[in-house]
């Protein structure tokens, strides 16, 4: 344990702070810690992502809520698509012809989106999809369906 | 190492039509390999002849690209139910 974790403790233990605010410290020492790490790491092989719970596949599901409990007269999904199909599937981007890319930027710009579509590299998206390990989308609609997106 | 999809199962149901059937996609390869050499000579046609125009890069890319796509449809699955219809497509 680190000489300021065990600060942050005593602190806590003698009430000056609050346990609210020794989490939130902690929290914040281990966020510097394992960027202090990452950087003194940079120069050192990565380790495997695959052993880290590298995103593997999207999923997509609706179900219906209570409502609609009766499977006779509901729709469900059920998607899987693994990230390797969508890392090849943006490659085939590249064959979107000019036009059709000036368009979806003229398309972003009326949306008050100021954002050039040919600027996105293949290393942007693969940090996205690293990234991605992390989200879920979960929607609950009007009409009482569940949405769900996540990765596993 | 990523394989590529070997069995494809698709099964759709509707008022029509109920069917299943197992694709065996380790069986299309070979076929897909001699057209491919079949077709090769022409591509290669098309690719010289579109050299100089801007559909070189799709003429070149495309075929990449496409067997990238195949390669990597392992672990695919769609699940669409409804009411009185069912699609179910699963790569293995």
């Amino acid at each position: 344990m680190s000489e300021n974790k065990k600060k942050i403790l005593e602190m806590l233990a003698e009430n000056k702070i609050s346990a609210d605010e020794a989490y939130r410290l902690l929290s914040a020492l281990d966020a510097r810690e394992g960027g202090q790490k990452e950087t003194s790491s940079e120069n050192q092989p990565k380790p495997d992502m695959s052993t880290k719970g590298k995103p593997r596949y999207l999923r997509v599901l609706v179900t219906p809520g209570d409502k609609h409990a009766d499977p006779g007269h509901s729709d469900r999904v059920n998607v899987r698509v693994p990230m390797s199909l969508i890392r090849a599937g943006i490659k085939l981007t590249a064959l979107i012809p000019p036009e059709a890319l000036d368009k979806a930027n003229n398309a972003l710009r009326e949306k008050g989106i100021n954002f050039d579509v040919r600027n996105i590299k293949n290393e942007d998206i693969e940090d996205l999809i690293d990234a991605m390990g992390d989200m879920q989308v979960d929607v609950e609609t009007a009409h009482g369906e569940n949405v769900k997106v996540f990765v596993e | 190492m990523n394989w590529p999809p070997t069995l494809m199962h698709i099964k759709i149901k509707s008022k029509d039509a109920n069917f299943s059937f197992w694709l065996p996609l380790f069986l299309l390869f070979p076929l897909v390999l001699v057209i491919f050499l079949i077709l090769s000579p022409f591509m290669l046609i098309a690719i010289i002849v579109l050299w100089e125009t801007r559909w070189r890069r799709m003429a070149i890319f495309s075929l990449g690209a496409a067997f990238l796509a195949l390669w990597h449809l392992r672990g695919l699955k769609v699940d669409v139910q409804g009411p009185k219809e069912s699609v179910y497509i699963s790569v293995i």
